[in-house]
């Protein structure tokens, strides 16, 4: 559908810088367009020069259909991606899995019920799992198996799988699921950028993989093209290149502490208490490699022209 | 032995010849480098250092150069030895006397990507994961293949089973139908006698989930001489589609296993006594 003939969008997620570099897209390309955000979490800074009008609310909560019933939305932006905060990850995880299973359960009926015309969701390549009997190029009918090793990553998982469901279950609603290689970014708070901008981060000495990366703007880009040129299906997102991460180290230019994987693990663990938290299945993707394959984004896009490539992208991070 | 010694320090790689090898080989790559893992300036500086070995140690004779055009291929072979450093020397020999020059991508089993250091190091230098997926990616790339289709059973067998090829499996000429490449059968003869079999730990390696753990005498090769046969190249049967039935298939992997049992039998007669001297 075209964004000219939009009126208003739901962004869910809205606290992450993600949902905001693509609120202030599509407020450059429409900005007719009414956006709600909603999150869980605090009011961000600066929406309202977005044109964002946000509400912290519960996704559970019935003043969620609320929201539904008094904007008709035409499209819904599912960008409440995991976060790993919290040192219980039992709590975390049940919390988590609360939010996004029942969540999303309750988004997709209300999509239903007030007859939104899109659904964009954000998954992850996460769900494929970083493990030794990868091929490269994974494909998106490729079995998610991230959650067979990593309890915390279970929900992206499950969302994922659920979405899909969905999709074949409801086809009057278009659904679009992204699920993109390592997003990173100035504004991006993710696990990735974090590691890749940590002076002294410890980086495997035995093992390097390669990784593909994709710039936070690019993938905002992305975003707005699966509200309006994309066909429903999932798609895998990533550039046609890729580098290792010792060498996205380098172009990043913070210097390094090369030590044996077993290391990094117990040294992620004093490193969270001063700089910031590795989670447990991030170690897996410093292991082993996990390449998605971007023909399908290809199909339907043609040329990718992403703004930034890989270099550019690493190196404007620092 | 102090001959062997001698020469194995003495023997260097003709740095010229390797130089030109390489510039050809990392145009073929973008920045010298592959998804998979790839780098050709680690895979030139291994081939320098194992030059010794190849030459001297080893002293590797390549017959059949010729029979290699400039195309890719699917190259099936033999599996022997209880290390298998076959791959190592069909690979060096490509690199090296081949013309064109190429990379072949030898399968490896998912237990030596897990392997700190060493996962990096046979990915630098071209070894891939051995999947169907990863086979036909890099076959679309033009990239030619290394395959052992007796796979563990060709490496962890016992003495009186020497040179006997074990069942090949058939999942590497449903890929040569969907490339539409050639195979090009090859025959290592030498590589068996540089582990003498003691026993092999069946038990053992299925509850440690390893692929095989051969016991031999030694781990380090001894230097027996080694011989690489390349034979006929054998075109695909082009009315079989990749998704014809095992009896189909199997018909044509007898073929195959025919032609390099022939280049075995006919390698063994002209195979050199153990402490052969190079032939210069």
């Amino acid at each position: 559908m075209d964004l000219e003939n939009v009126s208003s969008i739901l962004i869910i997620g809205m606290a992450g810088n993600l949902a905001k570099i693509t609120a202030k897209e599509i407020h450059g390309k429409n900005p007719n367009i009414k956006i709600i955000g909603v999150d869980s979490r605090k009011v961000p800074r600066s929406l309202s020069k977005l044109n964002v009008k946000f509400h912290q609310i519960n996704y559970t909560r019935s003043h969620f259909e609320r929201l539904f019933r008094e904007h008709k939305f035409d499209v819904v932006l599912f960008l409440g991606r995991y976060a790993h905060v919290g040192l219980n990850i039992l709590s975390m995880l049940t919390d988590s899995l609360d939010t996004k299973i029942s969540g999303i359960k309750n988004i997709f009926d209300l999509c239903v019920k007030f007859k939104v015309k899109r659904i964009v969701v954000l998954s992850s390549f996460h769900v494929y799992g970083a493990l030794p009997g990868n091929p490269l190029f994974l494909l998106e009918d490729t079995p998610l198996k991230a959650d067979f090793k990593y309890p915390d990553i279970r929900d992206v998982v499950e969302m994922d799988k659920m979405a899909r469901l969905w999709v074949d279950k409801h086809k009057a609603v278009e659904t679009v699921i992204l699920r993109p290689c390592s997003i990173v970014g100035p504004h991006i708070q993710n696990a990735i950028t974090k590691y890749l901008t940590t002076p002294y981060a410890p980086i495997p000495m035995d093992f390097n993989p390669n990784f593909q990366f994709l710039h936070e703007t690019d993938m905002a880009d992305i975003i707005l093209k699966a509200i309006d040129k994309l066909p429903p299906d999932t798609y895998n997102v990533a550039p046609d290149e890729y580098v290792t991460i010792r060498d996205a180290m380098k172009i990043v230019g913070n210097p390094t502490l090369p030590v044996p994987l077993f290391l990094i693990e117990p040294m992620a663990k004093i490193l969270k208490k001063t700089l910031f938290k590795i989670p447990e299945y991030f170690i897996s993707y410093l292991k082993f490699p996990c390449i998605i394959d971007n023909s399908n984004l290809h199909k339907a896009l043609g040329d990718l022209n992403f703004r930034y490539n890989i270099k550019e992208t690493l190196k404007y991070l620092k | 032995m102090i001959d062997l010694l001698d020469n194995l320090l003495s023997s260097k790689i003709d740095e010229e010849k390797l130089e030109k090898i390489y510039s050809h080989l990392t145009g073929l790559y973008t920045n010298g480098k592959d998804p998979w893992g790839l780098d050709i300036d680690t895979a030139k500086a291994t081939i320098s250092k194992l030059y010794p070995f190849y030459s001297e140690y080893f002293k590797v004779r390549l017959f059949g150069k010729d029979k290699a055009l400039d195309r890719p291929y699917m190259v099936v072979s033999n599996h022997t030895g209880q290390v298998p450093i076959d791959a190592m020397l069909i690979g060096m020999a490509f690199a090296l006397e081949i013309a064109p020059p190429r990379i072949l991508r030898a399968m490896i089993d998912r237990f030596v990507t897990s392997l700190p250091f060493l996962g990096e190091w046979f990915a630098q230098t071209g070894a891939v994961l051995g999947d169907r997926q990863n086979c036909s990616k890099l076959m679309e790339r033009g990239n030619s293949i290394l395959v052992f289709p007796e796979g563990v059973q060709g490496v962890a067998k016992s003495t009186n089973e020497f040179y006997k090829l074990q069942k090949f499996t058939n999942g590497f000429y449903r890929l040569a139908l969907s490339s539409g490449f050639d195979i090009l059968p090859v025959a290592v003869i030498g590589c068996e006698e540089c582990f003498p079999f003691v026993y092999h730990l069946k038990s053992l390696a299925k509850t440690l989930g390893l692929p095989a753990i051969p016991l031999s005498t030694n781990y380090f090769p001894l230097p027996s001489p080694v011989d690489i046969h390349i034979g006929d190249p054998i075109s695909i049967n082009k009315d079989l589609s990749p998704d014809a039935t095992d009896k189909e298939i199997n018909k044509e992997v007898l073929k195959v296993k025919s032609k390099i049992r022939s280049l075995i039998t006919r390698g063994r007669k002209d195979q050199r006594e153990f402490w052969a001297k190079k032939e210069r």
